[in-house]
């Protein structure tokens, strides 16, 4: 029974990482409707980037934050070099997928060829271990935590108090209506990747201090524990997003004690193909902030 | 030289039939198989579980299942079977009710799964060491290092391409083609005449498995083994890649790309000298992939051959039907 107790622990910090990951994916597939496959990869060039200026001596807290610049900084260009202008050419939705992917396999490798295959881990001090019953975490671990809730708080108070998060909540709904109010839908678009690219930053270098070790190939499988908390929450639904994390932490991490960690994945790929067989519009499709998008 | 040039040409077959098979799925009816590389797995394990003695052989230092020693063209036969029914459960669960861009990124969920879960099972199909010492077809009745071995290969190569080639064009001139066009360009449009979506892609989703199992079945005669890391998902897009660069809906440009993109390129790159630390070359072997998918989408989506315009004749005033015609 600890056993289980234990993973528990392990799921809330799980949940954490997929949470900050999760929000920021679907964040990008509500306003902008387009499924970036080239997140995953983001998370991993954002963690090397912590990485390096780890190697030079500088706290991983710091890290954190040039990881999250890094995010906003690459999912910017992304949209604006890449993703941006064949949406204007008006390539269908379909073509945007094999377009991400396309960029994806391109940014793996240009980040696998500069820092090679192996398995790199950050130099940090974990911290004394907090014990809450049987449930033993490091005191990273738990300040993932604080981070992922105070994130999911600001994203909340972003999406309904500020000006930015309800100009986003209109262009997700109906983007030439927003135009015709007067919303610039443009710069708009500019805000969400600038916001959840440093989201897609934070959470690939909180994954990536979560883990003992991190490589380039891990992409992969972030990226389908958040395409899975994404579509069973309801793709391009924030709240969705965090509900959909919470259940695929738990699951995977309760899996991964009572079975085989090796099977993590599988499992986030069981749910993501019993959503999609049962119920495709996902968990919270009528609630939430941001409309579904097509 | 000429094991060289042998190797490439089944190579060229075997790229040539799965692009075929691609471009019915994604040129002609518009499905999205990110997992076709998992069909063709499934025909190249099954070819081999099939073709390979039991398990306990070789001392039993590989572990699967079945081991029938079947003679030469059942594993092929098997292989492509399998690669049809695995189509049928993917089909029913993907093609069914998820918007195109939805089944786009399961199936592409699915290739990287599967390989997860072939590398880590190893009683299945030995796990991440993959298969190996796959015999070659009819190795009891030939001598299968002899130059001629490898000549009759290619030939039996080249004639499935030629066959795969005409039923391809065959389907895609007939009214079935016709129809799988009309889904594509609108779906809806094609469901509210009366036409039966969801059955018209599981059949040609069922048709490309077939397809693409040959293809693996070929490969694993050829080179003899199978492995996980032979079949991720960038092979995949190495095929799309293929086809958008000869030109998607076009056999004619299926095979084109073919030749271009997986033969031609990576059998280009093998004579530019080595430069810069090892992996650099392959990693930007995958960038060029990527940019050629990119560039060719933005100045040319058609590819270098565009898919043929269908055009039908006029009824003649005197309502006789003329005979089908095309372009």
């Amino acid at each position: 029974m600890d056993l289980y107790v234990a993973a528990l622990g392990f799921a809330l910090v799980s949940a954490s990482v997929i949470a900050i990951a999760a929000v920021g994916f679907t964040m990008q597939f509500g306003i902008t409707n387009l499924i970036n496959l080239a997140y995953g990869v983001v998370m991993i060039t954002s963690a090397y980037v912590a990485y390096a200026l780890n190697q030079l001596g500088v706290t991983i807290w710091a890290g954190l934050a040039a990881g999250a610049v890094c995010g906003a900084v690459l999912s910017y260009l992304l949209n604006r070099f890449l993703y941006a202008p064949f949406q204007r050419k008006g390539t269908s939705h379909i073509g945007m997928v094999i377009i991400s992917l396309a960029a994806s396999l391109m940014l793996t490798n240009v980040v696998l060829a500069i820092v090679g295959p192996t398995s790199v881990s950050y130099t940090q001090d974990p911290g004394p271990t907090i014990r809450i019953g049987a449930m033993v975490l490091t005191t990273v671990q738990v300040l993932i935590i604080g981070i992922a809730v105070l994130l999911m708080l600001v994203i909340h108070a972003l999406l309904t108090l500020t000006r930015l998060g309800k100009a986003m909540r209109a262009t997700a709904a109906n983007p030439s209506l927003a135009r015709s109010c007067g919303i610039p839908t443009g710069r708009v678009i500019d805000g969400v990747w600038l916001v959840t690219g440093a989201l897609c930053g934070l959470a690939g270098t909180v994954a990536a201090m979560n883990s003992d070790s991190f490589a380039v190939s891990n992409g992969a499988g972030y990226l389908i524990t958040i395409l899975a908390a994404a579509v069973l929450g309801g793709a391009g639904q924030p709240y969705g997003a965090m509900l959909g994390a919470v259940l695929i932490g738990v699951m995977t991490e309760l899996s991964a004690a009572a079975i085989s960690p090796e099977y993590k994945e599988v499992v986030a790929f069981g749910v993501l193909v019993l959503v999609m067989v049962l119920r495709p519009q996902g968990l919270l499709a009528k609630v939430g902030a941001l409309a579904p998008a097509g | 030289m000429t094991y060289y040039l042998t190797t490439l040409a089944v190579y060229a077959g075997v790229d040539m039939i799965a692009c075929l098979a691609l471009s019915l799925q994604f040129g002609t009816s518009g499905i999205v198989n990110f997992s076709f590389i998992v069909f063709q797995a499934a025909g190249a394990y099954t070819a081999a579980v099939l073709s390979l003695p039991p398990d306990t052989a070789n001392g039993g230092f590989q572990q699967y299942i079945l081991g029938l020693e079947a003679p030469f063209p059942l594993p092929w036969i098997g292989g492509a079977v399998v690669g049809g029914l695995l189509a049928l459960p993917v089909g029913l669960v993907v093609l069914r009710r998820l918007r195109s861009d939805y089944q786009a990124i399961a199936m592409l969920v699915l290739t990287v799964i599967a390989n997860t879960v072939i590398t880590n099972a190893r009683p299945f199909l030995n796990g991440a060491a993959g298969l190996s010492l796959v015999p070659a077809p009819l190795a009891a009745q030939l001598d299968t290092g002899a130059v001629g071995y490898q000549y009759l290969y290619v030939a039996i190569t080249a004639a499935c391409v030629v066959l795969v080639f005409l039923i391809a064009q065959r389907i895609v001139d007939s009214p079935y083609g016709r129809t799988l066009r009309a889904m594509r360009e609108h779906e809806v449009a094609a469901g509210a005449l009366g036409k039966h979506v969801v059955a018209l892609k599981m059949t040609i989703f069922v048709v490309g498995g077939v397809i693409a199992g040959l293809s693996g079945a070929i490969l694993v005669g050829f080179i003899g083994l199978w492995a996980p890391a032979t079949w991720l998902y960038p092979e995949t897009i190495v095929l799309f890649a293929a086809l958008i660069v000869g030109g998607r809906g076009n056999n004619v440009g299926a095979i084109l790309g073919a030749v271009l993109v997986p033969i031609g390129f990576f059998e280009a790159t093998r004579f530019i000298p080595p430069f810069g630390p090892p992996g650099l070359i392959p990693a930007l072997e995958w960038v060029a992939i990527g940019s050629l998918i990119i560039g060719f989408l933005w100045w040319r989506p058609a590819g270098v051959l565009p898919e043929p315009r269908h055009v039908f004749p006029p009824t003649s005033p005197l309502g006789t039907i003329p005979a089908r015609g095309r372009r």
